[in-house]
């Protein structure tokens, strides 16, 4: 395609000049999982960036119509991997909001607590990934490190690393120890300077700012426009966070601050992420200083939950922005309609939009600061 | 000064200023105003200030709106407000909410084989009153077509899309309804109750 | 109606010509020693192969922590997630273009077999990775800990030099 008029390269003249599609993906290092992104370049800038979905499309809504509600819990956990966690605390949380069971409140503060330590692993991924997409090595292995020991205390209640199925309806399945608390605390203590030393080594490096300040700026009216939640709203400026808009779980009793910057570009969203993982050592540390004893399981849950006739929706605050279950039901044991609301799909949808006229490494930085896990986006 | 030292001071300062709840730049002005005017709770925080608890949705918040908005039990059903309205209100309704600030949450349908329609459901959430909308229609199964919304929220280009690769619902006046979650050759809608594989 | 060719003589006629006998094992050793993997993490247990090539479980001791991102310079695919019926045109164009000598590692369920994700009436799993090209080595779990990836890997080694260098670790 030759096209004549002046582009945003527009140095060597008059020259006709002619566009190229470039195919990003589905396997590519930096597109953290199988995305494709057609790309319709003017030399080294994006013209028009288009997101190909759909190679990881796990038929999660399907597999919804064809399991009981509890057969569904793996599912839950392999919607959004890193933050397993928060997703199943969304399903069993409408769930138990159309059965009306009530979880006794140490099963809400042990969810709290875990919720909050895989909301610090997920964003720990996220900062190495999305290092190595910039070019730098060492943060990576100093993630997975500090990650490694979150995992830990994890696989030491739940028996898993990744994919936890540790939620169930009217509580957990399995009380934790001394050692998961004692762990928790050491966990808190450790992490600490480790985020000061982040931020001396990273977030403070020129090569970094230089790389992130000023790229891709995303306006709060783009974010409201499409959906978009979760770190990217919040680094536009807009303070919304489901803890604190629809306060679900025990969060209305614990002291927390939301992290928001105007800017509104990539290096606000990496901010926000560091910040967030300091407000949750925060809520960790309140909720082991609150947790209450007593039992982690609501008394008489039915073994097979048939939930009344209607529509039913629970949101809850994961890594990436809300997730939201709206669950239809027809009386019976298997749903009638599980819909998932997934925040990277409205988070990516902005993307096109977004990254015109911008330079493919710094578009790449825009997706990488946006946090996609692709299968949250095919469910 | 050593190399790169006036950038480490400048971004030190930056984080100084932002930590004690002060604009990170003060140089640049900020981008956006206050997001919906008039209402409260409106302008951006930085760290260190205490957002506010959770806002309570005032009574009957959308009742000047000529849509047909009910009030609902949020501790049930998770959303506070829903309207059921005819397929061809659905945009005005996205136009009125647009208007009071709503943000699109998702689209999606429901295929009820036995009553013969297909319900299709749209969620909304406010981002700084916190209250949550939906809207509701029903089209008839064997030729279900209702208009986009896309003009309004481009957002819902690709909720639209999903809906019409699960369930067959053509939007009509949308700009590219090819498959989305699908290979591109697909011509089936996995999610019709009477979907065989 | 010709009769059918005698296979084990067929497999006799396509061995190589020249052997080298001990280059061939010290080609092996080599091989194996240095597997270099594509990265090919689609899904969940993607995670789990970042983290064996990261900073406690270190592919790098075996040789195996190149990632590369194209399969021109891979030796070895480590098919980590699901395969959906879209994207499994892309996988057999990936192994097509990785260069012999080459090996294929299915790790986890959803490659092995199609995992958690078969139901009666699915429609979009490509149900285990083996049903597009020969796998070498299996690795279940869901996702598998960062030790089966190991282990699988060192599966590899042995069938490449077919010596194990590395002891078992006998479970107390």
């Amino acid at each position: 395609m030759i096209v004549n008029e002046p582009t945003c390269s527009s140095a060597a003249g008059t020259a006709p000049r002619e566009t190229f599609v470039l195919n990003l993906g589905p396997q590519h290092p930096a597109t953290h999982g199988v995305l494709r992104v057609k790309m319709t370049m003017d030399g080294e800038y994006v013209l028009r960036a288009e997101p190909v979905c759909g190679y990881i499309h796990r038929m999660q809504e399907k597999m919804g119509e064809n399991r009981t509600y509890a057969q569904y819990l793996p599912n839950t956990s392999r919607i959004d991997y890193l933050s397993a966690m928060t997703y199943t605390h969304g399903f069993v949380g409408a769930v138990e909001r159309a059965a009306r069971i009530v979880v006794p409140p140490r099963a809400e503060y042990i969810r709290v607590i875990t919720s909050e330590l895989n909301r610090i692993s997920s964003h720990l991924v996220w900062w190495g990934a999305f290092l190595l997409d910039l070019g730098g090595f060492t943060p990576l292995l100093y993630a997975f490190d500090d990650r490694e020991m979150i995992l830990d205390l994890l696989e030491g209640i739940t028996g898993a690393r990744l994919t936890y199925c540790y939620y169930r309806f009217g509580g957990l399945y399995n009380d934790v120890d001394e050692a998961f608390l004692r762990g928790a605390r050491q966990f808190v203590l450790h992490m600490r300077p480790r985020l000061k030393m982040y931020r001396a080594l990273v977030t403070e490096n020129i090569i970094l700012r230089k790389r992130l300040i000023g790229i891709g700026p995303i306006s709060a009216e783009l974010c409201r426009k499409y959906g978009a939640t979760g770190p990217v709203v919040r680094g536009s400026g807009v303070p919304y966070d489901v803890r604190k808009a629809e306060p679900y779980s025990v969060y209305r009793e614990l002291d927390f601050d939301i992290p928001a910057f105007p800017e509104g570009d990539s290096m606000a969203r990496y901010l926000v992420r560091m910040e967030e993982m300091a407000q949750s050592l925060r809520i960790i540390e309140q909720a082991l200083d609150k947790l209450p004893d007593g039992p982690v399981m609501a008394e008489k849950v039915p073994r097979v939950l048939k939930l009344p006739a209607g529509d039913y929706c629970y949101a809850v605050e994961a890594a990436r922005g809300r997730f939201m279950v709206r669950l239809v039901s027809d009386n019976k044991e298997i749903p009638y309609r599980v819909k998932l609301r997934t925040p990277c799909l409205s988070n990516l949808s902005l993307f096109e939009e977004a990254s015109r006229g911008m330079l493919l490494a710094d578009a790449l930085a825009l997706l990488g600061s946006l946090d996609m896990v692709i299968p949250d986006i095919d469910r | 000064m050593a190399h790169g030292e006036a950038g480490v001071r400048a971004g030190r300062a930056m984080t100084r200023r932002v930590m004690n709840g002060k604009d990170a730049n003060p140089e640049i002005p900020e981008k956006e105003g206050p997001l919906t005017p008039g209402l409260p709770n409106a302008t951006p925080s930085g760290v260190g200030q205490q957002a506010g608890p959770a806002l309570e949705p005032r009574p009957d918040p959308l009742a000047r709106l000529p849509l047909p908005f009910q009030a609902v039990d949020y501790g049930l059903k998770g959303y506070h407000l829903e309207a059921a309205v005819q397929p061809d209100q659905v945009v005005s309704a996205a136009q009125h909410l647009d208007r009071e600030g709503f943000s699109l949450d998702t689209i999606t349908g429901v295929d009820w084989l036995a009553q013969g329609q297909m319900e299709v459901v749209y969620d909304y959430f406010h981002p700084s009153r916190g209250l949550r909308a939906v809207v509701r229609t029903r089209i008839p199964r064997e030729n279900p077509e209702i208009p986009t919304l896309s003009q309004v929220f481009p957002g819902a280009n690709w909720h639209e899309r999903e809906t019409h690769d699960f369930f067959g619902i053509r939007f009509l006046g949308h700009p590219d309804l090819s498959p989305f979650l699908l290979p591109e050759d697909a011509d089936y809608h996995p999610l019709r109750k009477d979907f065989e594989a | 109606m010709e009769a059918q060719p005698d296979l084990t003589q067929l497999v006799k006629d396509c061995s190589p010509i020249v052997r080298f006998g001990l280059l061939d094992d010290w080609l092996a050793l080599a091989r194996a020693n240095s597997l270099w993997p594509l990265t090919f993490g689609l899904a969940c247990c993607a995670i789990e192969m970042m983290a064996a090539g990261a900073s406690r479980f270190d592919l790098a001791r075996f040789g195996a922590e190149v990632f590369r991102p194209s399969p021109r310079q891979a030796d070895v695919m480590i098919v980590a997630g699901t395969i959906n019926k879209k994207m499994a045109g892309a996988v057999k164009t990936l192994y097509d273009q990785m260069p012999e000598p080459k090996w294929v590692i299915a790790m986890g369920n959803c490659a092995i077999s199609g995992g958690p994700f078969v139901f009666p009436g699915q429609y979009a799993v490509v149900e285990g990775v083996g049903k597009l090209f020969p796998v070498d080595v299996f690795v279940p779990g869901c996702p598998p800990r960062p030790e089966a990836l190991i282990e699988g890997i060192l599966k590899l080694e042995e069938k490449l030099t077919g010596k194990r260098r590395w002891p078992t670790v006998k479970p107390e």
